[in-house]
């Protein structure tokens, strides 16, 4: 045995995301360990399924973060909603419309990032403000639509959706081909070093010739695009759009950057991370449910949970 | 006497006999709808019902407006200045759906205090001075268990989909369904998710606990969760348990497909979002001089079997099942109350 694999080996419990992951197992053995082990199988596969949802938007709203205080994308759950029920009233059902309306939702999200950065840009409002009213916006255009009747998907489209591919689910499927891309984006292109740089110092980064708007601007409708591509799978896999379908992802999308051990402050990411916690998130609240958990005991552990892994997490970081 | 003046006495007596003389009296009055949310099909479904029936009164002259206000947030202080902005703008009668049942309560006295008719509906407010329209939603899960005891004499277990957590109506519909449990023991509730009164998050609920739950024979709902439950279980591969169903249009596709497939049967009821209408019409009469009891109770509504498919059709793709109540359906409710 070499010693820089052992290095290596040893190295994981240090590496940021490593918590979620762990966490994430202990829950799913904790669920388990009620049955004696039955239905493993499908306790994993429904965790893959829906935790593919929290890891896309969770994606986008990475990049958010990463570009430093103050940039959140809190528009997320409207933009999923408009992009749902936008593209699947315009689908009607029809088969033959399905790539028609995937680029209906994508647009959504295109336009919706544009927004963002505009009020953020040209009237200078803080991103926070900037992206909370303009979810305003976009949820009153969703319900002014299609009144939030639920129109449902194409057939095909809902089988695509709720299907899967030699046991893997379809959308995590998907879900784990975005994160790549987001990896790649984030650790080997050029593009990922100037989101970081801008998060760590944006002053610096402008003086080192980096465009810090462009930079903005395309990480702002990147997390539109993502959120507004999930609304338009959580509105197939689910079997219609619905006005309220957006309100978790708020707060599971912040909460899967930070759990995956992001720093909140930016500047500093890892996209296995947000798989971690987007597990976690699915696992935690089944876990509780499975026990018997009341509502008010559920909330409470999920928000102890969740400050655990953080702090065990920068401890970790730190020390690395 | 010339055949004019004969039509016009003939005329006046016809208006002063037929029972929509009371209507006179409130024409000139205005009515404010104050709404905690919109952002879901039912709460869409009751602003459309609003707009119908209050349009339909104005041009009838029985009222002067009947306007519909809905808050953005879902807060209680919020929809409190919305309250004592209609106060200030002079509404004879303010009917709302109030986000707390006691936070709005300040709001409220201020309104009774400046001589508004003050009526809530669906979510009640405290307050002894506003009338209160409520929907006996304990009774609501207490049938569900009872409906489920008929078609499972040898009980069995059940999940439970609450809606969302710290809403009175979540705390009313579960206590029902308790004590629906405590009269049939025979059946065990060995599973409870919040599933939000939304399909999608009764879905994953539904999905995440299912693995370790023994075989369910029943499923109790809150309406908006139904169809979610039925995609988790099928994914899951279980065998279907009776579940109970919420009047979403949704839901009772699934239900009729289901039916012509492998004759499934169960029950649907929830709480019809034109119960909005009928607040405006207490209103009305409250305004008119009519003795109404502080305290009125509205029947839910319940789909069976058969009435599945006449509800189905003559509810719209997506919305929820439906019915628009009139002056005279409100005259009746009172009564029944007194």
């Amino acid at each position: 045995m070499d010693n820089s694999r052992l290095s290596t080996v040893l190295a994981i419990p240090r590496r940021p995301w490593f918590w979620a992951f762990a966490a994430s197992a202990i829950a799913y053995f904790a669920t388990l360990s009620l049955t004696e082990g039955r239905g493993g199988g499908e306790l994993l596969s429904a965790a893959l399924t829906f935790a593919s949802f929290s890891a896309i938007v969770g994606l986008g709203q990475m990049f958010v973060i990463t570009l430093g205080p103050g940039n959140v994308d809190l528009s997320i759950p409207a933009t999923m909603t408009l992009a749902g029920t936008l593209s699947l009233k315009f689908m009607d059902g029809a088969a033959a419309l399905i790539l028609p309306g995937l680029a209906l939702a994508l647009a959504v999200g295109i336009g919706a990032g544009i927004f963002n950065y505009l009020l953020i840009r040209l009237l200078r409002i803080p991103p926070i403000i900037a992206t909370l009213s303009a979810s305003f916006l976009y949820q009153s255009l969703a319900i002014w639509w299609n009144r939030g009747l639920r129109i449902k998907p194409p057939e095909a489209l809902a089988d695509f959706s709720t299907g899967s591919l030699a046991g893997l689910p379809n959308l995590t499927i998907i879900g784990v081909l975005i994160a790549l891309m987001s990896w790649v984006v984030l650790e080997r292109s050029l593009f990922g070093r100037w989101v970081s740089a801008f998060g760590q110092n944006t002053r610096a980064a402008r003086l080192s010739g980096i465009p810090v708007e462009t930079v903005r601007a395309v990480t702002y409708i990147a997390s539109a695009v993502l959120a507004s591509f999930t609304g338009y799978l959580l509105a197939s896999f689910s079997g219609g759009a619905a006005l309220n379908m957006g309100t978790e992802y708020l707060l599971i999308s912040i909460a899967v950057v930070v759990i995956g051990g992001c720093s909140i402050a930016g500047g500093n990411s890892n996209v296995p991370g947000i798989w971690g916690g987007a597990l976690l998130m699915f696992l935690v609240v089944s876990m509780l449910n499975s026990y018997g958990f009341g509502a008010g005991v559920r909330l409470i552990m999920t928000g102890a949970i969740i400050i655990a892994i953080v702090a065990a997490a920068s401890g970790k970081g730190r020390s690395a | 006497m010339n055949t004019k003046a004969k039509l016009l006495g003939a005329a006046a007596l016809v208006a002063v006999t037929l029972p929509g003389h009371a209507v006179a009296d409130t024409a000139d009055k205005r009515i404010a709808l104050s709404n905690n949310y919109a952002g879901n099909s039912w709460r869409q479904a009751m602003l459309e019902s609003w707009a119908k029936v209050g349009d339909k009164a104005v041009e009838d002259g029985v009222v002067a407006a009947a306007d519909a206000f809905t808050t953005s947030e879902n807060q209680a202080t919020e929809q409190a200045a919305q309250i004592q902005n209609m106060i200030l703008q002079g509404y004879d009668a303010i009917v709302v759906n109030a986000a707390s049942p006691t936070a709005l309560n300040g709001a409220i006295k201020e309104a009774c205090d400046a001589g508004i008719t003050v009526v809530s509906f669906d979510g009640i407010v405290t307050e002894p001075c506003a009338w209160r329209i409520a929907v006996d939603f304990k009774e609501m899960g207490r049938q569900q268990v009872e409906y489920l005891a008929g078609r499972l004499p040898d009980g069995g277990n059940l999940l439970e989909i609450r809606g969302l957590a710290g809403v009175f109506v979540d705390d009313e519909i579960h206590a029902g369904i308790e004590e629906g449990v405590a009269e049939f023991p025979k059946f065990k509730i060995v599973g409870s998710v919040h599933g939000d009164w939304a399909q999608d998050v009764a879905q994953k609920a539904v999905a995440g606990v299912l693995p370790s739950l023994p075989e369910i024979s029943g499923v109790v709902t809150q309406g908006g969760d139904g169809y979610g439950a039925a995609q988790a279980i099928k994914a899951a591969g279980r065998d279907m348990p009776i579940i109970v169903m919420g009047n979403r249009q949704d839901e009772m596709k699934w239900w009729a497909e289901a039916r012509d497939e492998n004759g499934y049967e169960t029950l649907s009821l929830s709480i019809a979002p034109g119960v909005g209408t009928l607040a405006l019409w207490v209103a009305q009469q409250v305004l008119d001089g009519a003795e109404v009891p502080k305290d009125l109770t509205v029947p839910f509504l319940k789909v069976t079997q058969d009435t599945l498919d006449e509800t189905l059709a003559a509810t719209p793709e997506g919305s929820v099942a439906n019915v628009e109540y009139s002056q005279e359906d409100a005259k009746s409710v009172i009564a029944a109350a007194k």
